[in-house]
């Protein structure tokens, strides 16, 4: 669990020649190792036209390389014990499994191969209908419906505002060239690091690295990061649709990016605010008022923002938009000492409790890498939070007064 | 490493402990209770629900807010909730905060406020969960799909497995501060588990259970019958809906059956991972739907297999005709390769499944309530090694789900076609 990250002379951190980033991170007591392509790549990186191409490359991934047909790649992923999976987001895309330790050799080797992909025609049709499927089932989760409306509307034109998975129509277009284009330019060895946690020799996977990992090609053009200015017009949208039960809304103003240096900070104002133990908890749900209510911060590279929402019956959607709006200005009366250093202590608690098994302590590790481009211990981490005083977040406060709201309001009428 | 065996106890008014002592940091437990919603007083649905949240509304002599507070005070996470057969409430944190965690959980259920003036506001924030489901049509198939495969007799004891967790609205109405008074007693140490993972002593983990949980009343412990219905089915018409989902229920094997291992390894080829028979037919091959699955489920002491599939309305068909194939196409066994596979994942699964104290917390409830004992993981993974090929397509010739399975499809238009008998693909 707490596990001391590194003996001291063996830093975590190599960058192989060609740019490609090794994270290691071994742990002799540990029963199982996992391992990560963490690729610096997300939707934000998208051409608007080209929506959805990050995570259609997510899924093809698994199809196969020229060496190893779909299934077979799929079998030996089972063959390790069926422990892996990948995700997309606006800026990271992630690839991973874990083994039993014996397994580590065959558990890089696949993964390495996966990330090598045929993308071929014949392959990719069928995962265009998958990902169609995927993206008509969101389409049915109210919850979704009125995110993905916030997020357009708060994010105006910027790419942080690109729906992960596309549209149909973005999808329908993606053509096997724009695929490919997408991959070469994206993955590069620059933008790929590779973290390893758990039960292994780092000598071995060292040399491993060393003989499989150099000849990744370096991406012939680099990824255009556009600065993150949200349009955040301060507007509430109402958005009708009379099949529905139950009134869902969402908000969104402006916050920290990943390398401020008040981003604990933020995101203790956060669980002030909309915690399970927060202001919005207890004004709102516990009265009955509604049923959820929440806020949380999210960073992005140069930029984060606070989002929460709340459901609740449609006849008392204005009473808990009022009631909502009311907590969010009396914020300030929520920053005590004894409330920040309850808050920071859960934080700091739920770091360490996260970082117990190879798997949990991975993400973390490959996504603040990503994220502030340094490696983190968990007991940093933890000490990060515990760390945050009552001034810092009314610093916060000062610097995102969250007091201009987007919101979008999805509900019968 | 992972050779820990539980430590059992069985304090004096009932409660069983299981402990098992690992290094580390951190502690996990888990609270059993066996009172779920399937024990709901017929006509008052919604009991268990409401009266969960009303423990927490206050405790040892602290009012609601003061307990919230007491819990993040010590930074630990909590786990639980209401289910079918049981009420679980569990936590994980620091080592050193365990006497204290532990003493909250135990006031919540020894010493509670019920504040009845909190009442109608739980009994509101119920029925809107209720209203909630109807806009999550893969809620809604749940709960059709259990109401049509378990049926309620005069004479068993609670409402049964039908309805939702968080009751009916006439049940809600029916719920008082005196009915739910009541229906507390049922709740105690008699079939309740409590599962510790820590680095402590035994004997300082047994006088910490002593003493946090002397005093419980005794409780009943009543299992409610699953009484499965087969053969049935029903479309939900959902006309804005995207997809058309379905489902599938149909016997399985019991945890204490000889084949349970067996069954289990099957649904692993099945389902288990991205080369699973159900993945690769539906989603890899055809492209057929993005969500597939089929997964074990243990109602009453019984094992039931539940399968899942959204596909949008025109591919509908064609998926359920691939899903009904593959259950057809069980009994005739799975390749060597297919064994070796999902033998291999298996066992990996349970040595991930207990990395987590939490994990493992939860697993000690778990085996206890369903197989009697604690399955230490490197046993457990013994007894997966002594499966042979041969035993479990022994056991898969004589499996065949699809003869009484419960059928429920929700979506835009009318009811699936399908054919009522599959032919067998293999």
């Amino acid at each position: 669990m707490t596990r001391r990250a590194q003996p001291e002379d063996s830093p975590p951190e190599h960058r192989l020649p060609n740019g490609l980033t090794l994270l290691l991170e071994s742990d002799p007591a540990a029963q199982t190792v996992a391992a990560g392509y963490f690729v610096n790549t997300g939707a934000r990186d998208e051409q608007s036209s080209e929506m959805g191409v990050s995570h259609f490359l997510e899924h093809l991934m698994f199809k196969g390389s020229e060496a190893l047909p779909s299934q077979a790649l799929n079998e030996r992923l089972d063959d390790l014990g069926g422990q892996s999976n990948a995700f997309t987001s606006e800026e990271a895309t992630v690839y991973h499994a874990a083994a039993l330790p014996e397994c580590t050799g065959e558990l890089l080797g696949t993964l390495t191969e996966l990330m090598r992909p045929a993308l071929r025609p014949a392959d990719i049709e069928p995962e265009r209908q998958v990902i169609l499927e995927e993206i008509a089932m969101y389409a049915e989760q109210p919850s979704v419906r009125v995110m993905d409306a916030l997020r357009a509307d708060y994010w105006g034109a910027h790419p942080l505002g690109h729906q992960v998975l596309g549209t149909p129509e973005t999808v329908a277009a993606l053509s096997r060239d724009v695929l490919r284009r997408n991959w070469q330019e994206r993955y590069g060895a620059g933008q790929v690091t590779l973290a390893v946690v758990g039960a292994f020799n780092e000598a071995q996977v060292l040399a491993w690295a060393g003989r499989e990992l150099v000849s990744w090609a370096v991406a012939e053009a680099n990824p255009v990061i556009s600065p993150a200015v949200p349009a955040h017009p301060g507007t509430l949208r109402r958005l009708l649709d009379p099949g529905l039960t139950r009134v869902q809304a969402a908000f969104a103003t402006p916050g920290l990016g990943t390398r401020h240096p008040l981003r604990e900070a933020a995101a203790i104002l956060a669980d002030l605010i909309g915690g399970e133990n927060g202001a919005l908890y207890w004004a709102l749900v516990d009265t009955g008022l509604t049923d959820s209510a929440d806020l949380v911060h999210l960073d992005y590279r140069d930029t984060g923002v606070f989002e929460g929402g709340f459901s609740c019956d449609p006849e008392r959607l204005e009473t808990v938009l009022a009631a909502y709006r009311k907590v969010m200005a009396g914020a300030e009366a929520l920053i005590t000492d004894t409330a920040v250093r309850r808050a920071a202590r859960k934080a700091a608690v739920g770091t360490l409790l996260r970082a117990e098994a190879p798997q949990g302590r991975l993400f973390t590790l490959g996504m603040e890498y990503l994220a502030v481009g340094e490696v983190r211990t968990t007991e940093e981490l933890a000490a990060r939070y515990t760390a945050v005083t009552a001034g810092q977040v009314r610093e916060v406060l000062r610097l995102c007064p969250l007091n201009l709201l987007t919101g979008v309001v999805l509900g019968p009428g | 490493m992972l050779c820990q065996t539980a430590t059992l106890w069985t304090l004096e008014g009932g409660l069983r402990v299981a402990f098992e002592r690992r290094p580390g940091p951190g502690f996990a437990f888990d609270l059993r209770v066996p009172v779920g919603s399937a024990h709901d007083p017929r006509g008052q649905e919604g009991s268990a629900a409401v009266l969960e949240e009303w423990l927490f509304r206050g405790a040892g002599g602290r009012d609601s807010r003061q307990l919230q507070d007491a819990f993040d005070d010590l930074g630990v996470r909590r786990s639980g909730g209401v289910g079918p057969e049981a009420t679980r409430t569990g936590a994980s944190g620091l080592l050193a905060d365990l006497p204290a965690a532990l003493e909250l959980v135990a006031d919540v259920w020894t010493r509670p406020v019920l504040p009845q003036s909190d009442l109608p506001t739980l009994l509101d924030l119920a029925r809107q969960d209720l209203e909630s489901l109807d806009d999550s049509p893969t809620d809604l198939l749940a709960l059709k799909s259990r109401a049509l495969a378990f049926t309620h007799a005069p004479g068993d004891p609670g409402s049964g497995y039908a309805h939702p967790t968080s009751g009916t609205l006439d049940g809600l109405a029916q719920i008082s501060a005196a009915s739910l008074h009541r229906h507390l007693e049922q709740y105690g140490q008699a079939g309740s588990v409590l599962g510790i993972v820590a680095d402590l002593p035994e004997e300082d983990v047994l006088a910490l259970a002593q003493r946090t949980f002397a005093g419980w009343r005794s409780g009943q412990d009543v299992q409610v019958p699953a009484r499965f219905a087969p053969g049935g089915r029903a479309h939900l018409p959902y006309p804005d809906g995207e997809q058309t989902h379905l489902t599938l229920t149909a016997p399985g094997v019991d945890p204490r059956s000889p084949d349970w291992l067996a069954w289990q390894l099957a649904l692993t080829a099945l389902s288990g991972g991205s080369s699973s028979r159900l993945f690769m037919a539906v989603r890899e091959e055809r492209g057929l739907a993005y969500s597939v699955s089929a997964s074990p489920t243990v109602l009453g002491g019984q094992g039931f297999l539940s399968v899942y599939a959204g596909s949008t309305p025109d591919r509908a068909p064609e998926t359920l005709q691939v899903v009904r194939a593959e259950l057809e196409r069980l009994s005739a066994g799975l390749s060597d390769d297919e064994f070796r596979r999902a033998h291999a994942g298996l066992s990996a699964s349970v040595v991930f499944g207990g990395e987590s104290l939490r994990g493992r917390a939860h697993a000690l409830t778990r085996d206890l309530t369903l197989f009697g004992r604690v399955r230490g993981v490197s046993g457990l993974r013994a007894e997966i090694d002594a499966l042979t090929p041969g035993q479990v397509n022994a056991f898969l010739r004589r499996y065949t789900p699809l003869q009484d399975a419960t059928q429920v499809t929700l979506g835009p238009g009318a009811e699936l076609q399908s054919p009522q008998r599959q032919q067998v693909q293999a």
